[in-house]
């Protein structure tokens, strides 16, 4: 990920090269220059900038207040909830989609007839939108008439119908499978081109070495699938920090399972408090790239991904 | 005689080991599938049958009354008659619909031209180019949403079809480059450069040589721009606050705060967006497949 690959550019032939390449570079890359300067890189200068400003339409003028919407953010009960929620929240979902993901590519890996059908069930969840998804896990999660009771019932799992989320723990759980449902396909179909990329005679030289399955698995697949799990677990962290569509829809700006892009949201588009939202952003922005970072570091030891 | 022994238990083992397959199989498809098995037969299910506990796990019998409450112009829900959501529904329907596509065109458009001239053309720049449009994958849509908020106000182009589609292009850009570009570096060169010994110029390549060979790449990009544009939530929330470009995906939710209780309405609505993401994973998936691995690798 770090490292781009070098695109070869093969024999070029001077003479066959049309000379008005140069031109034709410029004039094709132009309008995506301009987007992009335009509507990302910009607005991130201003938001970095802003961020150290009073920007409030309520409040005449934009005076210059250094640290002070940072600061305030660490004194702010409300930020700190929305950050042990995302928290939770990124543990939660990144632990339960990497180790379910590995599984269902793993036991997709083994299927001969039908996979491609199997993996297009599999992928349904991740196409649908989050929003969808949010609305039918809640009617799933219906304290009266949801199935989740009504299954747990049938079997005797439970003895009455249970309000899913009346304490902050339980809900938490609820809203991270409902986004997991949704990211562990993604999980599951970078892992499944791994393993399906990994030579079947390593296996078979394991198996005639005496190895046991699992000695195989830890010693000769997985190795092998650290640059699939790298790329699998910055995703499922980035998605995870960026959670919101589940959380608004399930509880909406409920404290107790708010997380940190909902907090930037209430705070810069209700409370009309910008420059506070956008100092907020920020952070969230760093704390994402910093985990990513490190999961980039720690696997691939330093050596650039291949 | 050693090795008789040896190859007994490792057999059964190896029934155990597809017993134990088709179990996870069949919990996978569960998991997967399940949720939009409550969703569909909730969408056909009576009213008076939604309201029971424990729930029904199949219908006791089918109705169409919520499908007719979203598509009829008035409609009648246990004996009265209510206002239809149609207008609204159909509206969002809409705003989904031309969203979605035109920020899959500008971005397949954009992709491809830019993809070409970053592969093949060598121009000042190029590098540092191609490197800051990729670096800003690294840049979450969030950090730049309140700047681009304002910006959008003095420009007049908060909740126009114009302006989401381009905060869109904005957004997926950067990943339908990085695919393109593979794709096309994946194309021999030795196929351009005759033609263009035969005097073709460069567009005329792009379009008649390369853009076929890379033809699958292209619909991988589209795909997956037009399921991100399809699904978007928060960048219409806040771009798109009246019904003139709201989508469904801001529309629906709006239906269980008004109406907490119309569970097969929600339903119903949620499974006509499901339609085009259906469609596209039972019919292009390997497409999917394709986009979503070169996203993530190489």
């Amino acid at each position: 990920m770090t490292a781009l690959p070098v695109v070869p550019d093969g024999r070029q032939n001077p003479q066959s090269r049309p000379r008005t390449d140069g031109w034709l570079g410029f004039w094709l890359t132009l309008p995506v220059l301009l987007l992009m300067v335009g509507l990302v890189f910009y607005p991130l200068v201003i938001t970095l900038w802003d961020s150290f400003h009073r920007v409030d339409p309520l409040r005449p003028g934009q005076p210059f207040i250094g640290l002070t919407n940072y600061r305030n953010l660490l004194g702010d009960s409300d930020v700190k909830a929305a950050w042990s929620n995302t928290l939770w929240y990124v543990v939660l979902a990144v632990i339960l989609e990497t180790l379910g993901g590995l599984g269902v590519a793993l036991l997709l890996n083994g299927v001969r007839r039908g996979r491609n059908w199997i993996l297009a069930a599999v992928i349904l969840p991740w196409a649908l939108p989050p929003v969808v998804n949010a609305v039918i896990w809640k009617w799933i999660y219906n304290p009266s008439f949801g199935v989740l009771n009504s299954l747990l019932l049938r079997v005797s799992a439970i003895s009455e119908p249970h309000v899913w989320f009346n304490d902050r723990a339980t809900a938490l759980i609820l809203i991270t499978l409902v986004h997991v449902w949704r990211m562990m396909p993604l999980t599951a179909v970078i892992v499944l081109a791994a393993l399906q990329s990994i030579p079947a005679e390593l296996h078979e030289a394991a198996g005639i070495d005496g190895a046991s399955p699992w000695y195989a698995f830890r010693r000769i697949t997985l190795p092998l699938l650290a640059g699939a799990l790298t790329i699998a677990l910055t995703q499922s962290t980035v998605f995870a920090f960026n959670l919101f569509d589940e959380a608004f829809v399930l509880t909406g700006s409920s404290l107790d399972t708010r997380p940190l892009l909902t907090q930037v949201y209430i705070s810069a588009f209700q409370n009309l408090n910008f420059s506070y939202g956008m100092a907020l952003s920020v952070l969230l922005m760093l704390a994402s790239l910093l985990v990513s970072l490190f999961y980039i570091l720690r696997i691939t030891g330093g050596r650039s991904g291949d | 005689m050693v090795t008789e022994t040896a190859a007994r238990p490792r057999r059964s083992s190896r029934t155990w080991i597809n017993v134990a397959r088709l179990l996870g199989l069949g919990l996978v498809l569960l998991w997967s599938l399940g949720p939009v098995y409550v969703s569909l037969i909730t969408s056909f299910t009576r009213p008076t049958d939604l309201t029971t506990s424990p729930a029904y796990l199949v219908p006791p019998a089918i109705t169409f009354e919520h499908l007719a409450h979203l598509f009829g112009a008035t409609s009648t829900v246990q004996g009265n008659t209510v206002q239809s959501v149609w207008p609204q529904f159909r509206q969002a329907t809409l705003n989904s619909l031309i969203t979605s596509i035109a920020a899959t065109l500008l971005t397949a458009l954009l992709a491809t031209l830019a993809g070409y001239a970053f592969t093949r053309l060598r121009f000042p720049g190029r590098n540092l180019l191609f490197f800051l449009v990729i670096s800003s994958l690294a840049i979450p849509a969030y950090t730049v949403m309140i700047p681009l908020y304002r910006m959008m106000i003095s420009l007049h182009l908060v909740n126009t079809y114009l302006g989401i589609t381009l905060i869109y292009a904005s957004a997926f850009l950067p990943l339908a480059l990085w695919l393109m570009r593979n794709f096309f570096a994946s194309v021999p060169i030795e196929l351009e450069e005759a033609a263009w010994l035969d005097g073709a110029s460069r567009l005329r390549t792009l379009a008649t040589i390369v853009l076929p060979l890379a033809a699958p790449g292209l619909v991988a990009v589209a795909i997956l721009t037009f399921l991100s544009a399809w699904g978007q939530f928060i960048v219409p929330l806040v771009f798109s606050p009246s019904l003139a470009t709201k989508p469904l995906t801001v529309l629906i939710p709006e239906f269980v705060t008004r109406n907490s209780v119309d569970y097969g309405l929600i339903n119903a609505a949620g499974l006509i967006a499901m339609v085009p993401p259906v469609l596209v994973v039972i019919f292009l998936n390997r497409f999917l497949v394709r986009g979503l691995t070169a996203g993530a690798g190489k």
